[in-house]
């Protein structure tokens, strides 16, 4: 066996990258190293577009579409944009058109219970629930709220709501937030919600479908996105709420170098192979 | 005196686990975690479904019938129409199940013609006219790079009618852009598989992250005893097999 098979077989094995791998997820956990980071201009786009262009006592809708597995990525960057809208006294009302908003949102009001302390149920926020019904409810929920449900998650009546007597339709909201871990969602809230009433959308994605649903930030059928626990963790940063987010991006970066080492060392043996094997068949 | 929510929290870091426990090879311990996983979130879905109903139609329709039948009655028609979805399991009545899907299918159509043309087309297109010359040269040199590789990639794909180059002439100038065109395609989608593939790690070492932070590093002594068995089930597995 030549030199460059036998470490390429050593290197190759997948549970050598998995330990790695772990390796560099846990150690700048337990020991961090505090790689700076720096505010993107996509992420200082979306602090500056919710600083200008919402007043106070605002009204905001949040679509929760994510599972619980998702909620590494997109639970802090909702964490902060609740903390940035509440800082500005907006009144946020969520819901889910996924049946695993409802958990995920009870998770989330949990890891977030002191940015709620002080906000009242009905007054300052209002959780409507699972409404079934994929993009058919995305366009009725945009037409009327309270034609769409009569009650919320909890079971009480919408009329009896203070938040839902000053909100109903899709352009009594001022932005609307799309936390979601599926593309489909983004498009339904751009097709009902922003081609018909112009409501400005905002996307809090995955990384992996961010590529995705990036022409629609291009075609500025979004004001704009954040991207997984990277634009999370500089949100984090600027609203002063550090989290799960900031956390994560040692981690993030050991790891990513590790990939990238990998790739690098792939290459080397790839093309060490070749021009071994070249040499082999002159002789 | 241990609650409910500490043996779920060890439940969960041990079910995380023997999740991750597969990456290394198949056991007794990863397949209790995927078929309690499938078990719960199936009975979860079709729980939060019925109360989906629940809280739309059935409540209301019980607790105040008068206002439910002068402003909400037309909830009862797709209520009907999800009936007739059960029908598929009668040999004499699957037919029925046809309306109910036949609905669903023009709501659906309807609803994404009314938009998709301006939505997901012209939108679209529109967003790729940009100005090629103007005083900012980066915001240019990403215009050119923007509109070459849309109209490279939309060459790429045209597999109809394509100039062709005949042998022993000079290739024409239609025949060149095409070229020229196809495989500034050909890169772009390179470039764009490449970002895809960068942010797909992203998110699957971001769930990593957030699965150690949030479940295994807070019930560390569950999550060790959790490895301990997933360990000695990997070896008795092994030992079996020889």
């Amino acid at each position: 066996m030549s030199g460059v098979s036998y470490i390429e077989k050593i290197l190759g094995s997948r549970e050598l990258l998995y330990t790695l791998l772990l390796l560099s997820v846990i150690l700048p956990i337990i020991h961090p190293l505090g790689i700076p980071i720096e505010v993107s201009k996509r992420t200082r786009d979306v602090y500056s577009y919710i600083e200008t262009n919402l007043r106070q006592e605002c009204h905001v809708y949040i679509e929760v579409y994510y599972e619980v597995a998702a909620r590494g990525e997109l639970e802090p960057n909702l964490i902060a944009l609740t903390k940035h809208l509440f800082d500005k006294n907006c009144k946020i009302v969520y819901g889910s058109l996924s049946a695993f908003g409802v958990i995920a949102f009870s998770l989330f009001r949990s890891m977030a219970s002191d940015l709620f302390e002080d906000k009242v149920y009905g007054r300052d926020y209002v959780y409507l629930g699972y409404i079934a019904g994929g993009e058919a409810a995305a366009a009725s929920l945009a037409r009327s709220i309270k034609g769409t449900i009569s009650v919320d998650n909890f079971g009480n009546r919408l009329e009896d709501l203070p938040l839902m007597k000053e909100v109903d339709k899709a352009t009594d909201f001022n932005l609307v937030v799309i936390a979601s871990s599926g593309t489909d969602v983004f498009a339904y809230y751009v097709r009902q919600w922003h081609t018909p009433y112009n409501v400005p959308l905002l996307f809090a994605a995955l990384s992996v479908i961010a590529p995705s649903i990036e022409p629609f930030v291009g075609a500025k059928q979004a004001v704009g996105m954040l991207v997984g626990q990277r634009s999370a963790a500089e949100y984090e940063v600027l609203v002063g709420r550090l989290g799960l987010g900031i956390a994560s991006m040692d981690a993030q970066s050991t790891s990513h170098m590790l990939i990238v080492a990998f790739i690098g060392i792939g290459n080397i043996l790839y093309w060490g192979k070749r021009l071994s094997s070249r040499r082999g068949g002159g002789k | 005196m241990i609650g409910w929510d500490v043996i779920g929290a060890w439940l969960c870091a041990a079910m995380v686990v023997w999740i991750y426990s597969f990456v290394y090879r198949d056991n007794v311990f990863y397949k209790i975690a995927e078929h309690m996983f499938v078990g719960t979130a199936a009975g979860y879905s079709i729980a939060l479904a019925l109360d989906s109903l629940n809280r739309v139609l059935v409540s209301p329709a019980v607790r105040s019938p008068h206002t439910f039948w002068s402003a909400s009655w037309h909830y009862v028609i797709p209520a009907i129409l999800g009936v007739l979805m059960f029908t598929k399991y009668s040999k004499k009545y699957y037919w029925l199940a046809r309306y109910a899907v036949a609905v669903n299918i023009a709501v659906g159509s309807g609803l994404a013609l009314r938009t998709v043309p301006i939505a997901n087309i012209v939108r679209q297109i529109t967003a790729t006219i940009v100005p090629l010359w103007g005083s900012d040269p980066v915001k240019t040199l990403n215009n050119w790079i923007l509109v070459l590789i849309t109209l490279g990639g939309l060459t790429y794909f045209i597999f109809t009618t394509f100039p062709k180059k005949a042998e022993g002439v000079k290739p024409s100038l239609t025949y060149l852009v095409y070229r020229g065109l196809y495989y500034i395609g050909i890169y772009g989608m390179m470039v764009g598989f490449g970002a895809l593939f960068a942010n797909t790690i992203m998110t699957r070492v971001g769930f990593l992250i957030s699965v150690y932070l949030i479940y295994i590093q807070p019930q560390a002594l569950a999550s060790a005893i959790a490895a301990v068995l997933t360990a000695a089930a990997i070896i008795l597995g092994i030992l079996r097999k020889r």
